[in-house]
């Protein structure tokens, strides 16, 4: 790549802008919190300068460019809007500047509320992953009960999982266990199902040559039939996983006494917006992370793919 | 050394309650240490007739013997390769060998399968790529593993699908070599299924020609080329194209007999 191609960006572009349009006069006379988008943005950038250097493929340095672009044209059009004029309400949609302090002051809280969500759906989601993965092979092998459970788990998959809410809180002690419970049945199905149609969909002739070498049922099962349908399982887990978040802050605003979705309700019904949007912040950003991960660990496992 | 006999085999397919007769009362024997190749038309049922042999599908009638023994179910006693698929996806091509040999000599630690992995893989020439996946490696790469695994198996029998079936013509010629002078140094039993009849007389001992609808052997022939053969002095005599001929007009006249004289081209 050749140095302008490297450094001459709309990113780069942006980030002028950005900075530039924390030093117009605010529409109202408070507390000016534009310096924490600066610091932000210095951040971003000079990440954004190192990748430029070290990135040696030009799409790996287009995709990050462009999210970085993205956020600055939102933080742009976020400070004009609610920070230099009065098109948004300040007190439902604080300026940006407000939300990254509040952030920096609230970020042992905001860990530990992560802690807590997260705990709970590795639990609820490793645990259906475990009993899951095997039923799915077996129940797909078995041509009989497969095509039984199949319209068995239609039928449980097409029920939202956030009716089994309240038998969770009958029959379940804490709202801890009824959350790994509920993550748990919402990963279940897609999990199962997506499983089942892959190794329903496993190629004929690589059962048979797999047969041909003798493989036991064991084998057959765990070093053939699950490598091959790995793809599929891949798709029912990442379901799965989207689910899980869902309802897992869905439940914490019912009846939790943490985690991100609690954060977020809390503060919201004390009117307290400006904790309310940090907290929608960082549950996208937590799954986007996450959502990173999970791509990464797939890639890796289907690098035999071309 | 294992021998093959196959005593008035007859396998049917149930196909929504209907019965189809792929193979009618189909009986030949090889000999240990014997090259034998089955031809015919695409549908004749040589698939089916190997998937016998291999253990895959069970015998409507009749059995199939090994050394005297009837085949029940797959077993490590034969080595197979087919047209495609033999490989696993996710292996690369040295775990895909291993893997074989695991399944055969379960007494070997881990490094002695890998390192009998790696030797084989020499034999077929393919060093360079052992740890290349079969998505990596052009069809031809792919057969040559497969024959390296059925090989490092130590099975007495080899059955072969069409293995070369899918291959252009110039590597084709290189794996016939490679499988000729593999053969000649292990004198294993092969069945080999063709529709490729120079390939079928480059390399074997006796040639069983089959017939579709119900398939059927229509006849057995001894090829008379002494060994070791030579591809491009073999192709020039006489006597090759003799009997090339011999065998299509076989063909034909079984064709032209059914049909009633259509031009039909094998
Ligand atoms: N699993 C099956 N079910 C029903 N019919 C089959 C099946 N496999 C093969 N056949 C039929 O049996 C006949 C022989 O097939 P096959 O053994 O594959 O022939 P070949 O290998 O000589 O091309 C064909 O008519 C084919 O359609
Ligand atoms: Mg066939």
């Amino acid at each position: 790549m050749t140095a302008k191609k490297r450094f001459l960006r709309a990113v780069n572009f942006l980030f002028i802008v950005l900075i530039a349009v924390q030093f117009l006069p605010n529409s109202e006379l408070k507390e000016d919190n534009g310096i924490y988008v600066i610091w932000f943005s210095l951040i971003a950038e000079a990440a954004v300068i190192l990748v430029s250097l070290i990135s040696k493929k030009e799409q790996g340095l287009n995709l990050f460019s462009d999210i970085i672009s993205f956020l600055y044209a939102l933080l742009i059009l976020w400070t004009i809007a609610s920070a230099k004029s009065d098109i948004l309400d300040k007190a439902l949609f604080p300026p940006p500047g407000d939300v990254f302090r509040q952030f920096i002051e609230d970020i042992s809280k905001i860990l530990l509320n992560i802690g807590s969500s997260l705990a709970i759906i590795v639990q609820g989601y490793l645990l259906a992953l475990v009993i899951e993965i095997p039923l799915g092979l077996f129940l797909g092998y078995s041509v009989r009960l497969g095509n039984a459970a199949t319209y068995i788990s239609k039928f449980l998959g097409s029920i939202p999982p956030i009716v089994y809410i309240p038998y969770g809180i009958a029959l379940l002690p804490t709202f801890r266990s009824v959350s790994v419970f509920v993550i748990f049945l919402a990963s279940f199905w897609p999990v199962l199902s997506g499983t089942m149609s892959g190794v329903l969909n496993v190629d004929k002739r690589v059962i048979d040559s797999a047969r041909v070498l003798n493989v036991g049922k064991f084998s057959m099962l765990f070093s053939v039939i699950l490598p091959a349908s790995l793809s599929e399982i891949f798709v029912g887990c990442n379901q799965g996983l989207s689910v899980s978040f869902i309802l897992l802050t869905s439940a914490e605003m019912i009846g939790a006494n943490s985690g991100m979705g609690y954060y977020v309700k809390n503060y919201s019904d004390f009117g307290d917006y400006t904790r309310t949007i940090v907290g929608l912040l960082v549950i996208g950003i937590v799954v986007v992370i996450i959502s990173f991960l999970f791509n990464k660990l797939q890639r890796f496992f289907l690098r035999y793919k071309r | 050394m294992s021998t093959i006999e196959i005593n008035n085999l007859t396998v049917d397919y149930v196909e929504k309650n209907k019965n189809f007769t792929a193979l009618k009362d189909v009986s030949f024997k090889v000999n240990s240490g014997e090259f034998v190749s089955v031809i015919g038309f695409s549908g004749c049922g040589k698939s089916t007739l190997l998937s016998v042999l291999e253990g895959i599908n069970p015998p409507t009638d009749g059995s199939v013997l090994i050394d005297g023994k009837p085949v029940v179910g797959t077993g490590t006693d034969r080595g197979v390769v087919f047209q495609h698929y033999s490989l696993f996806p996710w292996l690369t091509a040295r775990k895909n060998v291993a893997f074989g040999i695991k399944q055969t000599q379960k007494t070997l630690s881990k490094a002695e399968r890998m390192e009998l992995a790696d030797s084989f893989l020499d034999k077929v020439g393919l060093t360079k790529f052992k740890n290349k996946y079969p998505s990596q490696l052009s069809g031809g790469m792919q057969q040559r593993v497969a024959i390296a695994r059925a090989l490092a198996m130590d099975t007495e029998i080899l059955l072969m699908d069409e293995p070369f079936g899918a291959i252009d013509a110039v590597n084709r010629t290189a794996l016939q070599e490679l499988l000729l002078e593999l053969w000649e140094e292990s004198r294993k039993t092969v069945v080999f299924v063709t529709h490729d009849i120079d390939e079928a007389i480059l390399l074997s001992d006796r040639i069983v020609m089959m017939t579709a609808s119900p398939g059927r052997v229509y006849k057995e022939i001894n090829v008379p080329f002494s060994r070791p053969r030579n591809r491009v002095q073999l192709v020039q005599t006489q006597e090759y194209t003799t009997f090339r001929n011999s065998i299509i007009s076989y063909f034909y006249n079984d064709i032209t007999g059914r049909i009633g004289g259509e031009e039909v081209v094998l």
